[in-house]
């Protein structure tokens, strides 16, 4: 029986080889999710799925698309909210 | 519709929502923009035509560029160029052979005799005086 604070699944389950060469159940905390297009919904790209304490210490760089709007819009989303601004004035 | 001196926004890429002017056409698809952006090549299909179209001469330079962009009121920031360093490269270390000495043959040692250290022969303490004899 695990103990109780294992006994949620808040924590993933991982098999995890030991030094000794035995595979023991480990538990872990869950990736974050993709971040998504604030616009359409789509997985964006370039941007890794940092664990927080990871995150905090990676550049800026690693963290976004060198774009405006960048990590937070697609690349399509972007090209026509660029448009738009450009039409309108 | 892209012609010299047509002011557009780059719509893709990290220069993307910045405005710039065409300054030459290369061929069909391609042109050099300046202004806000960076002085280089791109493809009209990450253009949006904006409908000012300014005198510009072929290949104007950068400070023409500024001076006409300052007309229609959009400043833009002069960075200092950086200065040109060489690419750091990646050496793969070289593991160092352990170098073998020869063998130095050493010439046999002669042996010598130790010869004993003889002691300087010392003469016995005189016998001390015998105590006076008792009247």
């Amino acid at each position: 029986m695990p103990r109780p604070k294992h006994r949620s699944r808040s924590l993933r389950r991982v098999q995890k080889k030991m030094p000794g060469g035995k595979t023991r159940q480990v538990y872990a905390m869950r990736k974050p999710k993709v971040h998504k297009c604030a616009k359409c919904g789509v997985e964006l790209k370039g941007i890794p799925r940092f664990m927080p304490n990871k995150a905090k210490n990676a550049p800026r760089t690693k963290k976004r698309v060198e774009r405006a709007y960048g990590g937070f819009i697609c690349a399509s989303c972007a090209r026509e909210k660029f448009k738009q601004e450009a039409r309108l004035g | 519709m892209y012609e010299i001196g047509r002011v557009c926004v780059k719509i893709a890429g990290r220069d993307a929502g910045k405005k710039c002017l065409i300054i030459d056409t290369i061929n069909k698809s391609h042109v050099l923009i300046d202004g806000q952006t960076r002085r280089r090549k791109c493809n009209v299909k990450h253009l949006e035509p904006l409908g000012q179209v300014l005198k510009v001469t072929k290949n104007a330079p950068r400070p023409e560029v500024i001076r006409l962009f300052k007309g229609l009121k959009i400043e833009i920031k002069e960075t200092k160029p950086k200065k040109k360093t060489e690419k750091p490269k990646r050496l793969r270390k070289k593991k160092e052979k352990p170098v073998k000495k020869a063998p130095v043959k050493k010439a046999p040692e002669k042996k010598v005799k130790e010869v004993k250290a003889v002691k300087p022969e010392t003469k016995p303490a005189p016998p001390k005086p015998k105590a006076e004899e008792k009247k």
